[in-house]
This record gives structure tokens, C-alpha cells and sequence, in this order.
């Protein structure tokens, strides 16, 4: 209202300004400035109302700049920062994905070798366990054997000894019924004097 | 009386009773005689236990306890008798016995002393070495 209330003051300062123009042309219709305004003035620009049209284009401007584009222009840089977070998120994010995901396949290569490393132990632990089982049991068999060996061994001595003490007593025991039944008294009377001779030598 | 004080009286007795080494009867009955006036009834009795084996010893020391087989002359016994007494240097007097289940041979005992020469020992002999 300030604006429009000077403007409108300003307005016989302009109808004065008009006619010194008017008037003066003349005067100064010989400088360049002069010369522009007379070619001005000959197309209808009128110089206060266009210095008016540019005041109320700078309002407009001023105003539509202040709460038109100012706000748009917030918002736009709103969105923009926020577009920018949001790649900026979207790169954490996938970043940390990446990085999850190389720490997923990391500890999914480590499980994996320490699987393989389990299995290979298991397998060298069953192999070895089974080793000593076939030793254990090797030893195990070869022990009865040696055992049943020199126990079928003492049982032969053993029976071999019975039956030479059997047969050595059933001969002895024929020598001496042969000698019973065949010795007559005067053979051992033989006998018992070359046994006497015997105990003098 | 302790057990070793009854065999040293024993062994006295035994002393008592020999005549030029051999025992003889007279002072065996003399001893005899004596130990029943002597000692009390429970004193006696393993004294003349031990008298009676040292005597029995003694005895069987101065025989030659010879078991034959078949028939054995004297002179045979006799022979025997001297080898053993010129063996031991004391006299020795045979004591034979027949036994004809020692086949062949004789088996002469003196004292604890024992000389086979039969011909079952022999067959028993080589029993043991066969088996």
C-alpha cells in the first residue's frame, strides 16, 4: 500500500516528467539518450508506466520468489537431500549387504573347511580306530592261537609221556613176568653169584 | 624230661648196653632192670621208647639184611657179611630172606644203608628211563 500510495504521489512528478520529456526533447533529441527515448516514445513505451510495470514485476517476482518458489525450491532441495539419503542409505545398506553377505560366504567358506577338517578327522579317527581294532584283534587272534598251540602241543608231549610211561611200564611189567615165569632156581642161583662177585669187585 | 634230654639218655643207655660193640643181652636186661627201680612209670615210658629204637638200630647195624631171589648159598651170605663188614669196619652177620618177586639178584640192608642188586630194580630202572 506504501508502494502504491508513493506510486500514485509520484504520479504528477511523472505527468512533469512527461512533459519536460515533451518539452525538452527538443533540446536533448541531439544526445544519444535522447534519441533513444524519442525511438521509445515512438513505439508507445510510455517510461513511467513501464518503470511501474518493472516495479510491480519485481513485487510479483519478490512475492512469488518469497512463498511460491522459495518453498518449492525448499521442498525441491527437501526431496533432493532426501533422494541423496536415501542413496546414500541405499549404498550403506548395500554396502553393508556386500559386506554381509562376503562375511555370510566368509563364514560359510570357514564352515565349510571346518566341516571339511571334522570329516577328515572323523574319517582319520574311524581309520585309525578301525586300525587298532584289526591290530587289537590280530594280536587278540594271534594270542589264542600261540595258546591253543602250546596247549595242543603240552596236551601231545603230554599223551606222548602217558603213553610211553604205559608203554614202558606194560614192557617192563612183560620183561618181568617173562623173567618170573622163565628163570628157574638154579639160573638164579647163577645169578646171585655173579652178583656176589659183582659186590666183591 | 625234654625230648632232647630223653634222647641223650637214651643214647647212654644204648652205651651202656654194648659189649665190644655189639649189644648184648645180659646188659640190656641189666639196664632194664634198673631203669624200672629207678624213674617213676611217666618218666620211663619215652625213655624206653627211645632205648628201643637205638637199640633196634644198633641191631640193624650190626646185620646184613639180605632178600634174594632164588636160592642163596651160606657161603654166598657169608661173602656178603665180610664185604660189608671189611665196608663199614665193624662186624656185620647176615640175616637172609627169601623173595623170589625181586626176580634176580639180592638187596642187602645194613643199618640205613642199602645195596641193590636185583633184577627188578634194574627193570625199574629202565621204566623210568623209557618214560
Amino acid at each position: 500500500m506504501t508502494f502504491l500510495s508513493a506510486l500514485l504521489a509520484a504520479e504528477p512528478a511523472h505527468e512533469a516528467v512527461k512533459a519536460a520529456a515533451h518539452g525538452a526533447a527538443p533540446a536533448e533529441s541531439h544526445g544519444p539518450l535522447g534519441d533513444i527515448i524519442k525511438l521509445f516514445g515512438s513505439f508507445g513505451v510510455d517510461g513511467p508506466h513501464l518503470l511501474v510495470q518493472v516495479i510491480n514485476f519485481a513485487l510479483l517476482a519478490f512475492v512469488l520468489y518469497k512463498f511460491a518458489i522459495k518453498p518449492a525450491l525448499g521442498q525441491l532441495e527437501e526431496r533432493i537431500r532426501q533422494a541423496e539419503q536415501l542413496q546414500k542409505d541405499r549404498s550403506a545398506a548395500e554396502a553393508q549387504l556386500a559386506s554381509a553377505q562376503k562375511t555370510a560366504e566368509a563364514k560359510l567358506v570357514a564352515a565349510s573347511e571346518e566341516a571339511t577338517k571334522i570329516l577328515v578327522e572323523a574319517r582319520n579317527s574311524a581309520k585309525a580306530t578301525i586300525e587298532a581294532s584289526r591290530a587289537e584283534a590280530q594280536a587278540a587272534q594271534t594270542e589264542v592261537i600261540a595258546k591253543a598251540t602250546a596247549a595242543i602241543e603240552a596236551d601231545r608231549v603230554k599223551m606222548m609221556n602217558e603213553v610211553r610211561g604205559e608203554v614202558s611200564r606194560l614192557v617192563v611189567e612183560t620183561a618181568a613176568k617173562v623173567l618170573e615165569q622163565n628163570l628157574d632156581d638154579s639160573m638164579r642161583g647163577r645169578l646171585n653169584e655173579a652178583a656176589v662177585k659183582q659186590l666183591a669187585r | 624230661m625234654s625230648a632232647a634230654s630223653v634222647r641223650a639218655e637214651a643214647k647212654r643207655l644204648l652205651a651202656m648196653s654194648l659189649e665190644g660193640g655189639v649189644v648184648s643181652a645180659d646188659l640190656v636186661g641189666a639196664v632194664l632192670a634198673a631203669l624200672t627201680k629207678s624213674r617213676a612209670s611217666h618218666q620211663l615210658r619215652p625213655l624206653l621208647r627211645a632205648y628201643l629204637a637205638n637199640i633196634r638200630r644198633e641191631l640193624a647195624r650190626g646185620e646184613a639184611r639180605i632178600e634174594h631171589a632164588g636160592p642163596l648159598a651160606t657161603a654166598e651170605a657169608d661173602a656178603i657179611a665180610a664185604h660189608f663188614s671189611k665196608l663199614l669196619g665193624r662186624t656185620v652177620r647176615p640175616v637172609a630172606r627169601r623173595n623170589d618177586a625181586l626176580l634176580a639178584g639180592f638187596r642187602v640192608r645194613v643199618g640205613d644203608d642199602v645195596t641193590d642188586l636185583t633184577a627188578s630194580l634194574r627193570l625199574a630202572n629202565l621204566a623210568k628211563s623209557l618214560s
